[in-house]
């Protein structure tokens, strides 16, 4: 039976209605129309469909709609501000750390994370914080470094 | 990939839950960090009628430290787990078992209790927690009973977990002085993926540079569940550490490892033997440090 639920995306309440069986990435894509979070293996190999949820990230795929509901979610969509685009999301455009697109918003919001939690992060560090986001196009050099530029771009911003 | 259809309960407490899983039974399923369930679900493996989301009982992720040992509750996730100063300080082991699972995101969602009770022999967290001698707490409306870890697994998939049951607590003792423990693990890749052979060794000393008192060796990925390498465990009881014994062990291990291998298997099962007897001889060392106040 559906439910009506208030989800809490980019800092803006929704009312929902979903059903039980219904995941966290059907609703933001289908019923909220926040496309960008992208549906790619749906069983949490991925990380196509990462969002992050209470300040972590999870795989939209394995969380219900309902689960969701009081949580804080930022979706890629929520990364913009009124200055322009995320430090992340320029860097990705700038290195070229984007070739056909799919796994970028999840592997901006495992950066984003990353970058939260240790803003000097090492390349290993980088890489073990988007080791559960797949690249396809395997363009993780380009990756790595876009993660590594956005760091050093942060940390000068912030001097 | 739809879920099956299913009508979803959100107990605020653990009493809550229990009542619902007396109520429903059989046709009910646990959701906890959902990593394993709603995949299975997916793939439609399980179709349970109820499933009753625990992930918001706070009571079931504390860490309680004491003199005598920790109580972890059941919805611990992996993150958490791995990152516990209370866990790291004293149970190393567990924490390297947690960095090992999954991804960062699968970490962040999966529980320690659904690791368990998922019971997949290549799991990452029994073999350090049944190295250390933890206990499961299994709760229902009627009854709480506490036991071995060891005697949860019953099978592959399998547990001991009653359809009214749910996992509640997990217990370790606090390490005997004199005591190390080691966790290693091997995959494909460093991240996202299911073990080819995982091991965890503990052992505790009769003093500084004494003889080994006790040994308790698990090994992953070589049986329907984990087993413990009681031959191994045997010849080192009585010993001074080092690494010819360590060595012996390792042989010993391998010859109690009964891996399937080939086909539905990661790695055949003359490799799989092969590995437990590195990783023996690896966590055997890793434990040996530990023991002798060499901390990583």
């Amino acid at each position: 039976m559906k439910k009506i639920i208030t989800l809490d995306i980019n800092h803006e309440h929704y009312e929902v209605a979903v059903e039980p069986n219904q995941t966290l990435l059907d609703t933001l894509r289908y019923q909220l129309g926040l496309t960008g979070t992208k549906k790619g293996c749906e069983v949490g190999d991925c990380g196509a469909c990462t969002v992050i949820m209470d300040g972590v990230t999870v795989n939209s795929c394995l969380v219900l709609a309902m689960q969701a509901e009081g949580r804080q979610i930022t979706t890629i969509e929520g990364l913009e501000t009124k200055e322009g685009m995320h430090p992340l999301q320029t860097a990705f455009v700038e290195k070229g750390a984007i070739q056909c697109g799919f796994c970028t918003s999840g592997m901006i919001l495992s950066a984003r994370v990353l970058l939260d939690k240790n803003p000097e992060p090492t390349e290993e560090g980088i890489r073990r914080g988007i080791a559960g986001n797949l690249c396809r196009c395997t363009g993780y050099q380009k990756i790595v470094e876009a993660v590594q530029s956005a760091a050093d771009g942060m940390k000068e911003g912030h001097q | 990939m739809l879920l099956p259809k299913f009508e979803f309960h959100e107990p605020k407490t653990v009493d809550e839950a229990c009542q619902m899983m007396a109520e429903y039974g059989a046709s009910a399923m646990v959701l906890a960090g959902g990593t394993d369930l709603l995949v299975n679900m997916k793939k439609k493996l399980l179709s349970p009628q109820h499933l009753i989301a625990i992930s918001r009982i706070e009571e079931l992720k504390k860490v309680d430290s004491s003199p005598f040992g920790l109580k972890i509750g059941a919805c611990l996730s992996v993150s958490d787990t791995a990152s516990s100063d209370a866990i790291g300080k004293k149970w190393g082991a567990l924490s390297a078992g947690a960095k090992a699972l999954g991804s960062p995101q699968i970490r962040n969602l999966a529980t320690i209790g659904g690791n368990l009770g998922t019971a997949s022999s290549a799991a990452d967290l029994p073999p350090s927690l049944m190295a250390y001698g933890a206990r499961v707490v299994l709760k229902s409306s009627a009854r709480e009973r506490t036991l071995p870890l060891e005697e949860f697994f019953t099978g592959s998939k399998r547990t001991t977990l009653a359809d009214d049951e749910m996992i509640y607590e997990i217990q370790i003792d606090e390490p005997a002085p004199y005591s190390g423990a080691g966790y290693e693990s091997l995959g494909v890749r460093s991240c996202q993926d299911i073990k080819i052979v995982n091991v965890a060794s503990f052992i505790t000393l009769d003093g500084p540079g004494g003889i080994i008192k006790s040994a308790r060796i698990v090994m992953g990925c070589v049986g329907p569940t984990h087993l413990r390498a009681h031959s191994a465990e045997k010849i080192l009881v009585g010993e001074k550490p080092g690494e010819a014994i360590f060595a012996r062990a390792g042989e010993l291990a391998m010859q109690d490892a009964t891996p399937r291998g080939a086909a539905f298997s990661r790695a055949s099962a003359g490799y799989k033997k092969d590995m437990v007897g590195v990783l023996t001889v690896r966590t055997l060392g890793t434990a040996w440090k530990e023991a002798t106040g060499e901390r990583n």
